[in-house]
């Protein structure tokens, strides 16, 4: 582009000068030749050029569309509020928690967590009618149970290279065509939508960890203090596990709020469509 | 006879094409090994494993197509110097996030899963993660650049996010309040 230009001036003062000095009027002629091809040039390449351009425009959303947010003012609000416990609640605790409990330990207290939640993605997969991975999720849950001591180990992945699918609620939902709503931001559990929020709601009478009135029988924590304690255990002990993760991806962001609201509607969508 | 003369030049363009989708992949799985070498050699500073890594990812991104499609409809309303300011601060952030990316590496493993033709002028690669707890999908978009033909990336999805949506997102909403000098300053 750069390189057509330069031609074009040069071109162009070739021209200026061989009018004055030599008035023959065939070599004006040829110059002038010159300049339009090189101009036939550059207007192919703009043209080209616009194309790509317009071709990515197309691939990617209109970023100046507006999203419905009702809620921003208070979606700021609790997003500060999140960050301030992230940092000096969370990420301290996590972190001398980290220093105490080692690696091996925090990882299969997470897969047990891990495990243990398996109700949910077994409901949620059949929903989607997702046959294959209610089997996986099956056979995981079977054999980590057991054989990987209560979830706490994972040979299912390891050994027999079966993967985890998570699905949830949410997810359900947003594959029958059920759109996401308002943005909303829940304080301690960070970025939701209207739509994931009555995900987790459902979701949560499908965990054994959350207390349910009338259903605790089937519930392995019968009260909400007990609830409380192992959703705070699993956000340290997951936490511990991603330490600086979120002090990083914080850098990337102009601005905190609608930074965290685009990554996790993208990501939904994303984990929708799986 | 038709019919088979008809299938042979269909599977020699298929052939054709694969050429060139493997080199992409050939060519990212040499440079992702490499990243990886370097990260994982303890006799490096951190610093030098950014440059290296660095180097190594330079040639394959089109930082100034990115810059372009990140500010979208802005872009045009640019002059020509200041398009030129833009695409180096975002070049320099791009690279900054990238290195920041790196730090976090804790001898995870890199599959790459494969390319996949999406048109003619688009090329994904897919690679996967595989932390302790987590696998990560990453998938690198490639285009051909019409002028030599040749692939460049022009966006990563990580784990769903797109990067540039993010920062077009971003932009457009930043420029909606402030100037287009304090979004050149903030990057």
């Amino acid at each position: 582009m750069k390189n057509i230009l330069f031609i074009i001036m040069f071109f162009i003062l070739q021209g200026c000068t061989t009018k004055h000095t030599y008035p023959a009027s065939e070599k004006i002629k040829k110059v002038s030749i010159n300049t339009q091809d090189s101009n036939h040039a550059l207007k192919k390449d703009t043209i080209e050029n616009n194309l790509e351009t317009s071709e990515f425009e197309d691939e990617f959303e209109d970023e100046t569309k507006e999203t419905s947010d009702p809620l921003s003012t208070y979606n700021r609000m609790i997003t500060s509020f999140n960050d301030t416990i992230i940092t000096y609640a969370l990420n301290p605790v996590s972190k001398a928690y980290a220093y105490i409990v080692p690696r091996p330990i925090r990882t299969g207290v997470g897969n047990a967590i891990h495990n243990i939640q398996f109700p949910i993605r077994f409901v949620n997969n059949l929903l989607q009618g997702k046959f294959q991975n209610v089997s996986d999720e099956t056979e995981r849950f079977i054999v980590n149970s057991t054989v990987g001591l209560a979830g706490f180990l994972d040979p299912a992945k390891e050994y027999m290279q079966i993967p985890a699918h998570n699905e949830d609620f949410g997810q359900t939902l947003g594959y029958y065509g059920v759109n996401p709503g308002f943005h909303i931001v829940l304080p301690f559990f960070g970025p939701s939508n209207i739509r994931d929020l009555a995900g987790l709601t459902i979701d949560g009478y499908l965990s054994p960890l959350v207390n349910v009135r009338s259903l605790e029988k089937y519930k392995l924590s019968k009260n909400l203090t007990q609830t409380t304690a192992i959703i705070a255990g699993y956000f340290i002990n997951k936490n511990s596990l991603h330490l600086g993760e979120y002090e990083n991806l914080k850098k990337d962001a102009l601005d905190l709020y609608p930074f965290l609201r685009d990554i996790y509607e993208q990501k939904r969508v994303a984990d929708i469509e799986k | 006879m038709f019919k088979r003369i008809l299938i042979l030049l269909l599977f020699s363009v298929v052939l054709l094409n694969a050429i060139e989708e493997s080199k992409i992949e050939k060519v990212m799985s040499v440079k992702v090994k490499k990243v990886l070498q370097i990260l994982k050699n303890k006799s490096y500073s951190q610093r030098q494993k950014n440059k290296k890594a660095i180097k190594i990812m330079d040639s394959v991104f089109d930082y100034q197509t990115m810059a372009k499609i990140s500010l979208g409809k802005y872009w045009k309303k640019l002059t020509k110097t200041e398009k030129k300011q833009f695409s180096k601060a975002f070049e320099k952030k791009i690279k900054h996030s990238y290195v920041d990316k790196l730090k976090l590496y804790n001898n995870q493993a890199v599959i790459i899963k494969g390319i996949k033709k999406i048109k003619s002028n688009r090329i994904t690669l897919t690679n996967k993660i595989i932390g302790n707890h987590e696998t990560y999908k990453v998938v690198y978009l490639f285009y051909k650049k019409k002028k030599n033909n040749q692939w460049y990336i022009y966006d990563v999805h990580l784990a769903g996010v797109s990067i540039i949506q993010t920062y077009r997102k971003q932009f457009s909403e930043f420029l909606k309040t402030k100037s287009f000098k304090q979004l050149l300053k903030s990057l």
